[in-house]
C-alpha cells in the first residue's frame, strides 16, 4: 500500500515537471498533475477515489489554478442530473419486478440448447445494456446464467464472461448504456437518433462478431453443456422457478420506463419543435418521469433518492469531470491538442486511430469514465485547429466502452459479475482465464470500428 | 444476563454451528478464539444469507415458486465451510457495568437481537438479550 502510494506521488510529481519541462505554465502543470494523482486514485485505491477526488479540487482551488465557479461549469451537472433521473427509474423498475421478469423469461426459453442459450443471453445482455446501462444489466444477466448454470450442473464461469462482453458491446450502443455515452453527447452536442443511426448499427456488427468468436472459444464448454441438457431433460423447474405478479404497479411502472425512453429517443425532434436548447429534453426527460416516481410512491420517494442513487460515484464524477475541467481552463489540453495533431501529422484517420486505440487500451486498466473525462477536453481543443470532430468523439465512445472487454478489472460490470461470481460459487477467475477471450473480443471490434470510422463516409460527419 | 452460554469455536464447521442452534432452540451464538476472546456472532440469519442466492435483493420484487437446486449444494457445503467464513465479525458488545438503558438503546440502534458480555480481555461472560432487559426494566420500574 505504502509503494503504491509513494508510485502515486512520484509519478503525480513527475507528471508536473516533465510539463513544466516541456513548456507548460505552473497552473498547467499544477492542473495535470492534480488529474494524474486522480487517474492513479482510482486505479490504485479504488475504495479512497472519492478521497482523491476531493483532495484534489482543494488543491486546484486552494492554489488559484480554477474558481469555484469554473468548478461548477465543469462538473456537468446536466450529465448528473441525467444519470440521478435514470437511478431513480432503475430503482421503480427493480422494485416492480421488471429485472426479475426479464430473468424469468432467459430461464423459461424453450428446447434450451447451449447454444441457443449463449444466443439469448448475449442479446439479451447487450439490449438490457442499452436501456438500462452495463451495471445495472449485469446483475440481472448473472442471475440468470448462474440459475440456469446450477440447474444443468455446468460450469457458470464462461458463460457469465459471455454475458459481460455482451454487455460491455451493447452499452456503446445509446446514450443510456454507459455514463460515457451521455457524456460524450453532452459535450459533443450528439443526440440521442445519432447514436441510433451511428453507435446501434456498429455496436450491433461488432457483437454479432463477438457471438461468434465466444461460439468457437467456448466450443468445448457449449458441447459439455449440450451433453448436460440432453442427460437432464428440459429445464422445467427452472420455467416456474421464478414468479413476477404482473399487478397495477408493473403495468404503471413499465408505462412510465416506456414513455421515458420514447420521449428521450425524440428529444432532438421536440427540441427542434419547441426551439430549446440542444439535449435539453434528453436531460430533462428522467427528471421529469422520477418526479413522477417521486409523487406516485411518495412514501418510498426518500429510499430511491438515498438508496437507489450511487451518490458516492455521481460526487466522483462531478469532481473528476471539474478536474478535467480544469486542464481545458489553464489551457493545457490546448498544449496537449497540438502537439497530438503535430505527432498525427494533421491527419484525422492517424488522430482517430489514436483517440481510438489510446482509449481502448487505457480503458482496459482504468475506469473508463475516467479516461473519457480526460480526452474529452484535448478533442474539444481539436476544435480550434479545424478538425472534424465527429469520428473523434465515436472513437472516444467505442474505445472506452470496448476497452473494458479487454482486461477482467476493466469496466464496473466485469468487476461486479465476477464478484457475484465469487461469492456464489467460490469461482475465481484469473487475469489470464479472462485476458485471452477479452482480448480476442476487444481487438477485433476496435479493429471493426477503427474500419468504419477511418473507411466509411458515413462516420465522418 | 445469561451466564451459562454455548458458543463455538472459529474452526468449527457451519454445519456443526447449525446444529448446535437447532439443539439449543437459539438464533445466534457467540463464536471464540482460540485465547476464549470474542470473535464474532455466527447465527441462523447468516445461513439463510449464504443458502439464499446473494442477487437475490438486487434484482428486486419475485416470488420464489420452486426452491432453487443450489440450496440443496449450499447446504451440503455447510460440513465444509467454517463459522468464520459466514460469521459477523463486527459485533456490538457490552460489559457487565453497562446501564440497562444503554444496552436497550445499543439494542434498538444497531438492531441486535442479543448483546454478548464481556470482560476487559474481551473474554465473553454471558449474553442478554431484549427479554432480559425488558425484563430487569420490568423489574426496577416495579420496585421504584
Amino acid at each position: 500500500m505504502l509503494k503504491k502510494f509513494v508510485f502515486l506521488i512520484f509519478i503525480s510529481l513527475g507528471t508536473g515537471i516533465l510539463s513544466r519541462y516541456i513548456g507548460l505554465n505552473s497552473r498547467q502543470a499544477l492542473a495535470i498533475s492534480i488529474f494524474s494523482a486522480s487517474v492513479l486514485g482510482t486505479l490504485f485505491f479504488w475504495d479512497f477515489r472519492l478521497s482523491f477526488a476531493f483532495l484534489g479540487i482543494s488543491i486546484l482551488l486552494m492554489s488559484h489554478t480554477i474558481d469555484i465557479a469554473h468548478v461548477i461549469e465543469f462538473s456537468s451537472l446536466d450529465v448528473i442530473l441525467f444519470l440521478v433521473g435514470m437511478m431513480v427509474l432503475v430503482g421503480l423498475m427493480k422494485d416492480a419486478g421488471f429485472f426479475a421478469w426479464i430473468v424469468g423469461l432467459i430461464l423459461r426459453v424453450k428446447n434450451i440448447t447451449a447454444l441457443k442459450f449463449v444466443v439469448v443471453i448475449s442479446v439479451v445482455s447487450a439490449l438490457l445494456s442499452t436501456m438500462t446501462s452495463e451495471v445495472v444489466s449485469i446483475i440481472f444477466m448473472v442471475a440468470a446464467v448462474l440459475e440456469i448454470c446450477d440447474y444443468f450442473e455446468v460450469d457458470p464461469a464462461p458463460f457469465i464472461i459471455i454475458a459481460v462482453l455482451a454487455t460491455n458491446i451493447g452499452s456503446a450502443a445509446t446514450v443510456l448504456g454507459n455514463p460515457v455515452g451521455i457524456l460524450i453527447a453532452a459535450k459533443a452536442g450528439l443526440t440521442f437518433e445519432d447514436f441510433i443511426i451511428k453507435a446501434f448499427p456498429l455496436a450491433m456488427a461488432c457483437l454479432l462478431v463477438t457471438i461468434f468468436v465466444v461460439i468457437i472459444w467456448y466450443r468445448k464448454t457449449i458441447k459439455q453443456m449440450d451433453e448436460r441438457i440432453k442427460e437432464l431433460g428440459a429445464n422445467e423447474i427452472l420455467v416456474k422457478l421464478i414468479s413476477v405478479p404482473t399487478d397495477r404497479q408493473l403495468k404503471i411502472s413499465l408505462a412510465i420506463f416506456g414513455a421515458t425512453l420514447f420521449f428521450i429517443s425524440l428529444h432532438h425532434r421536440l427540441e427542434l419543435l419547441w426551439n430549446l436548447e440542444p439535449n435539453t429534453i434528453l436531460m430533462t426527460v428522467p427528471l421529469f418521469s422520477s418526479g413522477c416516481v417521486m409523487l406516485w410512491k411518495w412514501k418510498r420517494a426518500r429510499d430511491y433518492i438515498e438508496k437507489d442513487v450511487e451518490w458516492w460515484t455521481l460526487l466522483f464524477f462531478m469532481l473528476l469531470f471539474a478536474q478535467a475541467g480544469a486542464l481545458k481552463y489553464t489551457g493545457a489540453t490546448d498544449v496537449l491538442a497540438r502537439n497530438l495533431s503535430r505527432l498525427a501529422g494533421n491527419s484525422l484517420p492517424a488522430l482517430i486511430s489514436i483517440v481510438l486505440w489510446v482509449s481502448a487500451i487505457g480503458s482496459s486498466i482504468l475506469d473508463n469514465v475516467v479516461l473519457v473525462a480526460a480526452f474529452i477536453p484535448v478533442i474539444q481543443s481539436f476544435q480550434a485547429l479545424n478538425l472534424n470532430l465527429h469520428p473523434l468523439w465515436w472513437a472516444l465512445l467505442f474505445g472506452g466502452c470496448f476497452g473494458g472487454n479487454i482486461t477482467l478489472v476493466g469496466s464496473t460490470a466485469n468487476i461486479v459479475a465476477l464478484g457475484i461470481l465469487e461469492k456464489e460459487r467460490k469461482i475465481r477467475i484469473s487475469f489470464f482465464q479472462w485476458f485471452g477471450v477479452g482480448l480476442t473480443v476487444g481487438i477485433i471490434t476496435t479493429v471493426i470500428v477503427w474500419l468504419a470510422l477511418v473507411f466509411v463516409p458515413f462516420y465522418r460527419y | 444476563m445469561t451466564r451459562e452460554i454455548k458458543s463455538v469455536s472459529l474452526d468449527a464447521s457451519a454445519r456443526e454451528a447449525l446444529d448446535l442452534l437447532q439443539k439449543m432452540q437459539i438464533s445466534g451464538l457467540p463464536v471464540i478464539d482460540k485465547d476464549g476472546r470474542l470473535a464474532g456472532m455466527f447465527t441462523e440469519k447468516d445461513i439463510l444469507s449464504y443458502v439464499l442466492p446473494s442477487y437475490i435483493e438486487k434484482v428486486g420484487r419475485f416470488v420464489y415458486e420452486e426452491n432453487p437446486k443450489s440450496i440443496r449444494r449450499k447446504f451440503a457445503e455447510l460440513d465444509k465451510i467454517k463459522v468464520s467464513q459466514l460469521m459477523r465479525k463486527e459485533v456490538v458488545t457490552v460489559s457487565e457495568e453497562t446501564t440497562l438503558c444503554e444496552a436497550a438503546r445499543l439494542m434498538l440502534t444497531q438492531k441486535a437481537r442479543r448483546l454478548p458480555v464481556v470482560d476487559k480481555s474481551a473474554r465473553v461472560v454471558g449474553i442478554v438479550s431484549r427479554g432480559d432487559v425488558l425484563k430487569a426494566m420490568s423489574q426496577e420500574a416495579q420496585g421504584t
